[in-house]
């Protein structure tokens, strides 16, 4: 799966889970300012892209540092990296 | 309509502050209810009063209230969100023993009302954690007591149904309550979010059949019940409408 895949699978995710609109959905939007989601959201977020990229992120100190939705590409990107190379020395 | 209401409202809120510490201590002596029970029930007459205030104006109308509605507590109950005054319109429902899950905002500026909610223990779900208000609630529930929810979180600003936050639907999911979706229309007619100025109306509410957490398995349960919930309540919405 490219980059750029993974993008889009996240933006529809979330836009169909949090009911977003698509024009809201930029690198530099804030999540809780610009995307309106509160802190249980966030908790739901992870359960859904888990789900939808067969991906574990909820232990990860990094979701602490995640304050836009380019943050979330970019974290999302790298750990489905590492969960595919992962994958393929097993 | 408007120079009828708000000093009628002024001098019922007046006379509610001013005499329900009397009122208070004679209803715990003849029922011995807990201080919250009495909070959530005098603060129920009070949307009654309301109601009798603006009934020269405004039709009431309720359904689905019946047998099953009040066999299914305690349970939480969702509702949709058009005015200000829906919370006033909770005293349409037959049961009183119902805590409000509120922003941070109703505590701080509707100084009057704080204490009464204070001491009705209602939630706030925007200062507290979700753990704080999980332990609250499971209190509540315990006590026999119910919790609404607005799921939208704030008033819809063109009377459709906006995106409904998770929390009543972890809340059922946690403490494997019923959960009882009630839909509300005709209040952004009385009163249309960002004006002052209230208008004759027809309001209806109807509670539909409640729905189990069972149904729903798995980390997206609530997930999967918000979803359902959510369907349920535009389709009664649509219909509700359309009756108008």
């Amino acid at each position: 799966m490219t980059d750029a895949e993974v993008v889009s699978l996240v933006n529809n995710s979330l836009i169909e889970e949090f009911e977003l609109e698509e024009s809201a959905m930029v690198d530099e939007a804030e999540i809780f300012t610009d995307l309106g989601l509160d802190s249980l959201d966030i908790v739901d977020m992870v359960v859904v892209l888990e789900g939808t990229l067969k991906i574990r992120i909820r232990d990860d100190a990094g979701l602490r540092e995640i304050r836009t939705l380019g943050d979330i590409h970019r974290f999302v990107i790298n750990k489905k990296r590492e969960t595919d190379k992962a994958a393929e020395s097993k | 309509m408007n120079l009828w209401v708000y000093p009628l409202l002024v001098a019922w809120t007046l006379f509610g502050l001013l005499f329900s510490p009397l009122f208070f201590l004679l209803w715990y002596g003849v029922t011995r209810w807990s201080r919250a029970k009495i909070a959530r029930h005098f603060i129920w007459l009070y949307g009654r009063g309301w109601m009798l205030i603006v009934a020269p104006f405004v039709s009431f109308r309720r359904r689905g209230f019946g047998r099953e509605y009040r066999r299914c507590t305690p349970c939480i109950y969702v509702i949709n969100h058009l005015s200000f005054f829906d919370t006033y319109c909770m005293a349409l429902q037959p049961v009183s023993d119902i805590a409000f899950a509120v922003r941070a905002w109703p505590f701080r500026r509707l100084f009057w009302y704080t204490a009464f909610m204070r001491m009705a223990r209602y939630l706030d779900v925007e200062g507290s954690g979700f753990g704080a208000s999980l332990e609250q609630a499971r209190e509540i529930i315990d006590a026999g007591g119910s919790i609404l929810f607005f799921p939208e979180g704030h008033r819809s600003r063109d009377g459709n149904l906006q995106r409904f936050y998770s929390g009543a639907f972890l809340l059922a999911v946690k403490l494997n309550l019923p959960l009882v979706p009630i839909c509300i229309t005709g209040t952004d007619k009385l009163l249309p979010p960002g004006t002052f100025r209230l208008r004759p109306a027809r309001v209806k509410m109807q509670a539909l059949p409640p729905v189990d957490p069972a149904e729903f398995s798995g980390e997206e349960a609530h997930l999967l019940m918000r979803r359902k919930v959510k369907e349920m309540m535009l389709i009664k919405l649509k219909e509700m409408k359309a009756e108008d």
